[in-house]
This record gives structure tokens, C-alpha cells and sequence, in this order.
């Protein structure tokens, strides 16, 4: 074994200590450019303590790095360091963080004002290649790699730092290993200490392996019909939709039938999504209002497992972050199959602050089919700024419109039959209109040690639908009705909400014995005004028969919250708290009687729907007012552990709560809730490769429990009640992201069943598998430059497979597969896209269901369950060209 | 899915797991009952000799409910889950065994039924009028040695309409209901494979006829093809739950 000698260290030493100082000065020179930005400077590191290389990592040769990532707050301290990638040993982490604490630095400011902001570090632990590995290098201290800002061997962008919604500004350094175009190339020796950025913001500490933050990035490539497809990055999710485009997606979640969202806690930048009292769905979440090209990331937690989560996080929540990528002004038009045309324009101001940007689009198709033309139209601005030196604030606006025709489900034996076509439909009258209004104003200002966070929104969601499952099948004779047919089960559901609301939280961070720990606590506040009538239209006038409900609520929803961030030893992490939430009921039904047993004869009530009498003609009102309350406390926790050579394991537990639908309120009664136990065990791996390779990995097994669960009905149009459930499954998910290249994979197997029967789930898959990829660059060889400007070029795919799903009466749907396509080729200012969805032309159902219609297609009234689908979307083939003006490139 | 996947799939214990019960089509027939072309006896102590019985259907279906007696409300279209289907139309001859099959299959699920309905008008059941002759029969009815060659036949339109029993529940008595034999009581649960079969036993229909009180017309003596009477009277045996319609499954 050989011994230690100073000697053989020396070189080592002094080539270390040299890129150390050039580091620096590089870093200088970077802040200083940052300066010349007027608006944002990044914090410059004063004091950066080497990290030792523990004995054993190097008399083992144990190389590679370890990246930080680090808050400074306004004073310049060090608040909290998280290894965000491994080197793949234990102990060069843990050196990494303990000497990334003890960095200090000049804070970064925006106007001259300091502020709170994030920066990564990578600390390389590599051996000088002219010695090779030092088994007998010296213990520390020793000349061994240490950490510092260096320079970088290619041009580097200056350093912006940015604006994050719910915590300090993140830094765009001049390394950013997640931006491949500012990667430097690697040397072979690659002891290049650097100093680089988070390029997706400050992060709420991940809950574990169940805790997807997805950066969308070069992803955003791959076609995607709109901001909820951006969901398929994250494992186990399908998206379906019988309602046509216009209407909310239906999610599968884990193995949760989401619907439109009654499960899954929706919101954008912290504001909620999802409509308690929708009398379509009570959470209904619809997601269009979110213009693609803005979505920047997204915070996917599947299960209840953060005390953050509120009502309908049953199967977990998703945040998408907006902002807009591309600087400057751009203009992008769309025109292909079925006279699809969309127009985007975009702006967002140079200088690096995501927080100000405004966008619209306008669309319109004819359609894939029959009754599926559509036009929609939608502008989302926000403006970032700040009072005194301490406090951010944001203004966001957005307004949304859209009006759709919908081709509904067709029944299969129709379909093979030939009696109506693929992309046909039984009844033309459905459709729905739909729009959103929303303001929100965030602030965050910091007061000593405590970061104060608040939000304000209103929110008006007008919406009709027009949906018509069943056909002719329900509008039997009732004895106090005149005598009729069939009049047809078109449902013709209006409801408008307002909503009001706030959230907010302080949160405080301290060392302890040199571990970053964190307490917050929080509050969200909402009222929810809803109007919701449903009513049946004759198919031969178009006018309302029937009212079947008509409710006027007034929801509100208060929760408060405690959570806890711990971490006893780098390697050891507890995270979680408590939440609790309290639920109000104030349901006035403005049709409570709609059928009475014995009417007085002399008052005939004949046709009429909101009744005012009761047994034996009595008189009442045809009205009823139903009040009651509910609370529900959710304790919720996950325990970290590792990372050890990138692997780390987590453990999640937590409860989670879904209001009940006003419908179903009684008045005083015991509110039931859906309770939810979630407990899930995971795996992750965080490594980077060759200093420009980051690969991502996790994998998840999980439970989750429902006490009472719901299930969508289609004979009344919206869900109903059912009994307890359980989930079982796991959750695979990997990421590869390099210089050219970004490759997303997940794989979730979900075994659903109801408690007392042991039966399958309908609807929800067992297997779902999902890969995106990206390849982009700029061509190569000189000849490839025009006028000296490079030719950029990408190429992007998604690729979707859903296992046949479980239906009604022991069936299984068919699989789903399908590849969607992305090429664009950009020279300067100008961006020309294809875009192909289902490139193989798979003609697919997008959905299965088994119940019972009449359409009147056969002689006689079909009453038995069969076979009914939605039909997916053919070949469809986009043109685009986009220009990009005033972005500094 | 193969048989090698169906294996990896079942170790995680999805493959033999189901949402409970099945899809299934099946066949199915009618036809009458040779006694019936015998001469027999009815409970009201006639003897009859059947030249002629024809009936029309429409359509058969199996509903998980249990019959409910006395159902004066129940809708046209029960309340519950159909459980089977089998559409005709399918014009029989009561008079002898053999089985008809229906022209299309059916469609069922793997669920229990308790209620038989036979629908014996095909298309819009609730239409006001109709012309369609649902039976028509011929034959000599004798008792103490007196004989009435009869015939008669019934059709399902404005001369079923019942009046409605107040003002106050005007859809009481719709048309519709006078087109469904139901309920019928059976205890089936459609297995893929298996057929429905449906016998009529003529016979059963003329249980409840004095046709001593028919009047002659011409060549001999009809029933009238009306609510009242000897006409009501048939109809009652058309509609009648016992004793005429029999629905199995083999």
C-alpha cells in the first residue's frame, strides 16, 4: 500500500489551486457582465471553504461530483444545501454539503437591492490525470480538488437571476448543466470546479420518490394538444376525453379515475384550479385556459403526502409554473389537418425575469369528425415586481374563452354495423361553452429570518355543457307526467362560479449542528359561489323538459397547515406535518320535490319539476336550504434517506380529503368525506455522468386507500357515490438529459379494486407507459451557418401505450398506441415546425365504456350494457413558423 | 396477449382479476306448444278446438328486478339494470312445437334476472295508434253442446288507451304499457354459449272467455278487437303473467 507523500500531491495541488483562482476571477468577470443587466445581479461568492476528500473515497479512487445546491438569503449566508446530484459516494457528498454551508457570499441583487436566491455548485472530486489515482494521497487536509467559481472553457451566458414564485430567485450561472446549450465542454482531466444555476427555481423540498418536479425544457418538443398533456411526463397518468376538446380532460392517476379532476388537486403558480360544487364533477379541473407554450414546469405529487395539499389531493396534485421561455417577442402560426389554424404571440421583457410575460392564442378546427369544430381563444399576463428591498410581487391576469361542438360516445354495435361512422355521432346537439376569468396578486417579503408568502385570487368560471350518453333511455313515463316518448337524454348542465380566495405561509430557516432545517406554516382560504342547474333537452324542439337540479352553494374551505423540514445528518431527512381543513355547506335547492306520490287532484302538477306539494297534496315549497360542516385533520410525512452514490430511499405516508358534492349535503348530517390513506416506499437515483449527462430515476411502490369513492355515472351525468377502494401499484421513472439530447421514460402497473368485492376498478389501466424524446442543436461544419448565423435543428417524439383497461361486465378495452412526431429547423429569428400526432395513423379509442343507451339506430329500445367508445384523434398534420424578435441571443 | 405476458402479468396478480360479470351475446327462439293444437279444455270449462293462433313479437328482454305484484306505477321501461335482450320481429305459430329463431342475436350480461319482459310491439313503443295484429286466432269453443266457431284478433293502438284515473296523474295508464307482458317471474343468469327460449301456451289466453256471450257475425262469431268485453278479455289473456308465456334458458 502506498503511503502518503506530500510530494506526489504537490502538482496536484498547485493545478487545483490555479483553476481555483481562475474560477473565481471567471465568476467575477460573469457577475460583473450580470451588473450590466441593470435588473438582476447574481451573488458572488467572498469566502468558499474547500471540501475536504475523505481518506477512504480517495484511497479507493473514488472520483466524481457531487452538485449543491444551495439558498443564500439576503445577507449572503448559506440557509440550506441539498446535494442535488451524487458523485456517487457518500462521503465526497457529504464533504461537498458540509463545505457548501460554509460558503458566504456578496448576495445577489435585483436594482441594487439584495435578495434571496439559489445557485448550484459542483464540487468535482477528481485525481490528477498526470498522477492517476492517489491511493497514497494524504489524509485531509490535502492538496485534493476543492470547489470554486472557475471559469469556464467556452463562452458562458451572464448570470440571471430568477424570479421564483414561492421562494428565492434561482441563478442561471455559466455552467448550466440543465441548459445544454451553456455547457462547456469537459475536459479529459475534468477538474473544472464551476459555478452554475438552478434553472428551474427555488423548489419546495422534495417529498421523495412520489415528488415529480418535471422541467418541461426541451421536452416542450414533443407535440402535446395542450398544457394537460404536459402531465404524461410524470408516471401512471393516462389522459382520456369523451367530452370532445373543449372539455376537460378525464385523468387516470395511480389507479384513481380522476374524472376531471375530482381527485387531483389542480392549481397554476399556487392558484386553484379545481371547482368544488361543479355539478358535472365536484373538483371539475379544466385546464385549457394554460396556453401550452407557457407551462415551464410542473409539481407532480402523486399521493397526499405534503401537508401543502388540500381538498381533492386524493390521488396527489399537480402546480404547473408559467412563464415563457423565449425572450423577446414572439409570433407563432399553426395551420394543418381539418382547417386547424392557431395563432400564439408571446412577449416576455430581456433580463431574465420569468415573472413578466403576457401570451395569447387563438385556435379554431373544423374537427377530426362529425360535430367536433371548435374555437377557442385565451391571454394570460403577468407582471413581476418589487417595493423596498425585501418584498416581490406578481400581478397575474388571464381571461379564457371557448366554444365546442362534441361528437359524444357511440355505441359499438352501431359502429360495426356500419349504422354510424368511426368519427360520426348519435347526437349533434352536444357541445359545451366554456370560460375563465382569473386575477391573482402573490407577494413575498422577508422579515429576519422569515419568508413571508401571500396570495390573493378571484376567479369566474361560467360553463355550459351539453353531453349526451345515453341516448333516449331515461325520460320514462312518470304517472304525473302527460303522456309522451321518448323525448331524449341530451343534458344541458350551466354552472357559474365565482371564487374568491388567499394563501399564504412563513416559513423560517436555521442550522442545527450544521444541518439547513426549515418550519412553515401556512394557511388557504377559499369561498366558492356556484350556480348549477341541470336540466334534459327535447331533441325535437331543443328546449328543457325537465329540471333536474338547481343549486345555489356557498362552499368555503379554510385549512391550516404545519410543516416540518428536518434533516438529523445529511443522509437522514424528515419532512412533513399537519394539515387541517374545515369544510362549510350552504346548499339551497331550488328543486327539491320532483315527485309526489299522491298529487291533490284538484292541483295537477302534471309536467312541471320543482314541485310544491308533497304526500297527499300537502303544500310546501318546491325549495330547501341544507347547511352542515366538516373537518378533517391530515397528518403527512416523508422520510428521506441517502443519497449514496446518487441512491437515495424515501418513505411517504399521509391522509388525504375530498369535500363532498353539495348534492349530496344533508342538512346537520355527517359530512362524508372521501378519506384517503396513502403509504408509499420509493427508490431514487441522481447522478450525473462525464459532467454533462444527468440522469434521473425513481421508482415508487404504493397504496392508497379511499373510504368512499366515486364513480362516474352515466345515467345521471356526473359521479356517484360507491364504496371503499384500494390501490396498489409502482411507479417507474427515468430522465436522461444531456447537451443534445432529453429523454424521458415512466412505466406504472396499477392493480385497483373495491374493498368489499375484491373486483376491479372499471375505466382505470393497469399498465401505462409513456416515453418522450428530444434531439436539438445547431447543425455542425461552417457550411451549415448562413449569413454566420448557425441553423438550429430538433427532432421530437412521444410515444404512448396503455394496457387494455378493465370496463363493466369483466370487459377489457382495447390497448392504445400511439407516436406522435416533432421536426423543427430554425435559422435567426425564424422557427419552421411539423408537427404529426398519431404519425401511424392508429385508428384508436380513446375511450371504453360499458352501460346501457338508446340511440333509436336499432328496431327496438336497446337496454342492455354494451360496448360504447369515444373515438381518438386520426393523423393530424401541423405547419408552423414562428418568429422570435428582441430576444438577446 | 400471450400466454408468456399473461404469466408475468398474473405474477403481479392482474390476469385473473376482473370487474365482475361478462358481456356475452346468445340466440334464442319462440314457438307455441302442440297441445295447443289439440283440443282442450280452459278453466272456465269450455272446449276448444284452435284452427288458427298467430302471434307477434317484438321483442324479449330480462331485467334484474324482482317482480313486483301489483305494480299499477311501474314504468313502461323498468327501473334496474336489463340484464338481456333479444329483438324480433317474429311472427309464430302458437299452434305448433316448433322453435322460431329470432333474426339477430342478443346481447346480455352475466347477471342474474328475476323479470322476463315480452314486448309484443317492435319500434317506438310509446307511438299512440297502431294497426299491427299482435294475435289472431280462429277456432270452435263448445260447452253443452253448443258450439261458436270464432275468430278474433287484437291490435295494440287507440283501442287500448286507458283513461287516466285523475287529473292529477294524467301519464298514470300510457299506451306503452299495454304492449309489455311483464312481469314475468324467472330466475336466469346468461352464460356465454347458452340460448333463451320463450314458449307460448296459447291456451292460457282463453282462460278468462265466456264465448257464450259472443254475438254472430256472418260465418260465424268474432271477438271484437276492443277494451271491453270479450275483447278486454282476451287482451287479459295476452297480457297475462302466468300460465301463457314461459322463458327459459338452456
Amino acid at each position: 500500500m502506498h503511503r502518503p507523500s506530500d510530494r506526489r500531491d504537490l502538482p496536484a495541488r498547485t493545478a487545483i489551486s490555479k483553476l481555483r483562482n481562475a474560477a473565481i476571477a471567471a465568476l467575477l468577470l460573469v457577475v460583473t457582465h450580470a451588473r450590466a443587466d441593470e435588473q438582476l445581479v447574481a451573488p458572488q461568492p467572498i469566502e468558499t471553504p474547500k471540501a475536504g476528500y475523505p481518506n477512504e473515497a480517495r484511497e479507493h479512487h473514488k472520483e466524481g461530483t457531487t452538485v449543491v445546491l444551495v439558498t443564500i438569503d439576503v445577507g449572503g449566508q448559506v440557509t440550506a444545501a441539498e446535494p442535488v446530484e451524487s458523485a456517487g459516494d457518500a462521503s465526497l457528498d457529504e464533504a461537498a454539503l458540509a463545505a457548501a454551508l460554509k460558503w458566504k457570499f456578496k448576495p445577489a441583487t435585483r436594482a441594487g437591492r439584495p435578495i434571496e436566491s439559489q445557485v448550484k455548485i459542483p464540487f468535482h472530486f477528481h485525481a490528477h490525470p498526470a498522477e492517476g489515482p492517489h491511493t497514497d494521497t494524504p489524509p485531509s487536509p490535502s492538496p485534493s480538488p476543492s470547489p470554486s467559481p472557475s471559469p469556464s472553457p467556452s463562452p458562458s451566458p451572464s448570470p440571471t437571476p430568477t424570479p421564483t414564485p414561492d421562494g428565492p430567485v434561482a441563478v442561471d450561472g455559466p455552467a448550466g448543466v440543465e441548459a445544454p446549450e451553456k455547457t462547456p465542454p469537459v475536459a479529459a482531466d475534468a477538474t473544472v470546479p464551476s459555478y452554475e444555476s438552478s434553472v428551474s427555481g427555488k423548489r419546495a423540498p422534495s417529498r421523495g420518490a412520489s415528488d415529480y418536479h418535471v422541467d418541461v425544457e426541451k421536452l416542450s418538443l414533443v407535440p402535446r394538444a395542450n398544457a394537460t398533456d404536459f402531465l404524461k411526463l410524470a408516471p401512471g397518468i393516462l389522459i382520456t376525453n369523451e367530452g370532445g376538446d373543449g372539455h376537460a380532460e378525464q385523468i387516470f392517476l395511480r389507479g384513481f379515475n380522476a374524472r376531471e379532476g375530482q381527485d387531483i388537486e389542480f392549481s397554476v403558480d399556487g392558484m386553484p384550479i379545481n371547482e368544488p360544487g361543479n355539478l358535472h364533477g365536484n373538483g371539475y379541473a379544466d385546464l385549457h385556459f394554460i396556453i401550452p407554450e407557457l407551462v415551464q414546469s410542473l409539481r407532480v405529487l402523486e399521493g397526499p403526502i405534503d401537508p401543502r395539499q388540500g381538498n381533492f389531493a386524493v390521488a396527489g396534485s399537480v402546480d404547473y409554473h408559467l412563464g415563457l421561455a423565449d425572450r423577446g417577442v414572439t409570433a407563432k402560426f399553426t395551420v394543418g389537418s381539418f382547417g386547424s389554424y392557431r395563432l400564439f404571440l408571446g412577449w416576455s421583457p430581456n433580463g431574465g425575469q420569468d415573472g413578466t410575460f403576457a401570451a395569447a392564442s387563438l385556435s379554431q378546427t373544423n374537427g377530426f369528425g362529425q360535430n367536433r369544430d371548435g374555437r377557442q381563444a385565451a391571454v394570460i399576463a403577468q407582471y413581476e415586481g418589487h417595493i423596498g428591498n425585501n418584498t416581490t410581487y406578481r400581478i397575474f391576469g388571464q381571461a379564457f374563452l371557448s366554444s365546442y361542438h362534441t361528437a359524444g360516445v357511440l355505441r359499438d354495435d352501431d359502429y360495426r354495423a356500419g349504422r354510424v361512422g368511426f368519427y360520426g355521432t348519435n347526437d349533434p346537439n352536444q357541445g359545451e361553452q366554456s370560460s375563465r376569468y382569473s386575477v391573482a396578486a402573490h407577494f413575498q417579503t422577508r422579515a429576519g429570518r422569515v419568508i413571508f408568502t401571500n396570495q390573493l385570487f378571484g376567479i369566474a368560471r361560467p360553463l355550459r355543457i351539453r353531453a349526451n350518453f345515453t341516448g333516449y333511455l331515461l325520460d320514462g313515463q312518470e304517472p304525473l307526467q302527460t303522456p309522451h316518448a321518448q323525448r331524449g337524454d341530451l343534458i344541458d348542465l350551466s354552472n357559474m362560479a365565482w371564487t374568491v380566495g388567499a394563501r399564504g405561509s412563513g416559513r423560517v430557516s436555521f442550522k442545527i449542528k450544521n444541518q439547513p432545517q426549515d418550519i412553515e406554516v401556512g394557511y388557504f382560504a377559499r369561498g366558492d359561489f356556484v350556480n348549477s342547474v341541470q336540466q334534459r333537452d327535447s331533441a325535437s324542439t331543443g328546449h328543457a323538459y325537465v329540471t333536474e337540479t338547481n343549486l345555489d352553494s356557498k362552499l368555503g374551505d379554510i385549512g391550516l397547515y404545519a410543516d416540518l423540514n428536518l434533516r438529523f445528518a445529511r443522509w437522514l431527512g424528515l419532512r412533513g406535518g399537519l394539515r387541517g381543513d374545515l369544510f362549510t355547506y350552504d346548499v339551497h335547492d331550488n328543486c327539491a320535490v320532483q315527485s309526489v306520490r299522491t298529487p291533490a287532484p284538484d292541483r295537477p302538477l302534471n309536467d312541471a319539476s320543482c314541485l310544491d306539494q308533497e304526500g297527499a297534496g300537502q303544500h310546501r315549497e318546491p325549495d330547501q336550504r341544507t347547511t352542515t360542516v366538516g373537518g378533517a385533520f391530515l397528518p403527512r410525512g416523508s422520510l428521506l434517506v441517502g443519497p449514496w452514490k446518487g441512491i437515495g430511499f424515501t418513505a411517504s405516508a399521509g391522509k388525504g380529503v375530498r369535500s363532498i358534492d353539495p348534492a349530496y349535503v344533508t342538512q346537520d348530517g355527517q359530512t362524508p368525506f372521501a378519506s384517503i390513506n396513502a403509504y408509499d416506499g420509493g427508490i431514487a437515483f441522481d447522478r450525473r455522468f462525464r459532467d454533462f449527462v444527468d440522469v434521473h430515476a425513481r421508482s415508487v411502490v404504493f397504496y392508497t386507500g379511499v373510504e368512499r369513492d366515486l364513480i362516474f355515472s352515466q345515467t345521471v351525468g356526473r359521479n356517484t357515490l360507491a364504496g371503499a377502494t384500494s390501490r396498489v401499484g409502482s411507479a417507474t421513472n427515468v430522465r436522461v438529459t444531456g447537451p443534445f439530447f432529453d429523454v424521458a421514460a415512466n412505466l406504472t402497473y396499477v392493480h385497483a379494486t373495491f374493498d368489499d368485492t375484491g373486483l376491479l376498478i372499471p375505466y382505470v389501466p393497469d399498465f401505462v407507459l409513456r416515453a418522450d424524446a428530444a434531439l436539438f442543436g445547431d447543425l455542425p461544419g461552417k457550411r451549415t451557418r448562413i449569413w454566420g448565423k448557425p441553423i438550429r435543428a430538433a427532432l421530437a417524439a412521444g410515444l404512448t401505450y396503455v394496457g387494455p383497461r378493465p370496463l363493466p361486465y369483466g370487459q377489457r378495452s382495447d390497448r392504445i398506441f400511439t407516436l406522435d412526431a416533432n421536426a423543427t429547423i430554425g435559422w435567426w429569428l425564424f422557427d419552421f415546425g411539423l408537427s404529426i400526432q398519431n404519425l401511424l395513423g392508429a385508428q384508436y379509442r380513446l375511450g371504453e365504456y360499458n352501460y346501457a343507451s338508446d340511440f333509436q339506430t336499432q328496431g327496438s329500445p336497446t337496454l342492455v350494457p354494451v360496448r360504447h367508445f369515444a373515438a381518438g384523434a386520426p393523423r393530424t398534420v401541423l405547419f408552423s413558423i414562428a418568429i422570435n424578435y428582441g430576444a438577446k441571443r | 396477449m400471450t400466454p408468456r405476458f399473461c404469466l408475468l402479468v398474473a405474477t403481479l396478480a392482474s390476469c385473473n382479476t376482473t370487474t365482475g360479470s361478462d358481456l356475452l351475446s346468445f340466440g334464442g327462439s319462440a314457438g307455441g306448444t302442440s297441445a295447443a293444437g289439440v283440443p282442450f279444455t280452459t278453466g272456465s270449462g269450455w272446449d276448444v278446438t284452435l284452427d288458427r293462433a298467430r302471434l307477434h313479437l317484438g321483442a324479449v328482454y330480462l331485467n334484474e328486478n324482482v317482480p313486483i305484484s301489483g305494480s299499477g306505477e311501474q314504468p313502461c321501461v323498468l327501473n334496474g339494470i336489463y340484464v338481456a335482450q333479444l329483438f324480433g320481429p317474429l311472427d309464430l305459430d302458437l299452434l305448433s312445437d316448433a322453435l322460431v329463431a329470432f333474426p339477430t342475436s342478443g346481447q346480455a350480461t352475466e347477471t342474474r334476472a328475476r323479470t322476463a319482459e315480452v314486448w309484443l310491439l317492435e319500434g317506438d313503443i310509446d307511438r299512440t295508434d297502431d294497426s299491427t295484429v299482435i294475435l289472431d286466432l280462429a277456432g270452435t269453443a263448445s260447452r253443452n253442446g253448443v258450439s261458436y266457431p270464432f275468430r278474433g284478433s287484437v291490435t295494440i293502438g287507440t283501442n287500448r288507451a286507458t283513461p287516466a284515473p285523475s287529473l292529477a296523474m294524467p301519464g298514470a295508464n300510457p299506451i306503452c304499457r299495454q304492449r309489455i307482458v311483464s312481469p314475468l317471474a324467472v330466475d336466469i343468469t346468461p352464460v356465454e354459449g347458452g340460448a333463451l327460449t320463450l314458449r307460448i301456451d296459447v291456451r292460457g289466453m282463453l282462460n278468462g272467455l265466456d264465448f257464450s256471450l259472443l254475438t254472430p257475425d256472418g260465418a260465424g262469431y268474432v271477438i271484437p278487437d276492443e277494451a271491453g268485453g270479450l275483447g278486454g278479455a282476451l287482451f287479459n289473456g295476452l297480457q297475462a303473467s302466468v300460465g301463457v308465456y314461459t322463458v327459459s334458458w338452456r
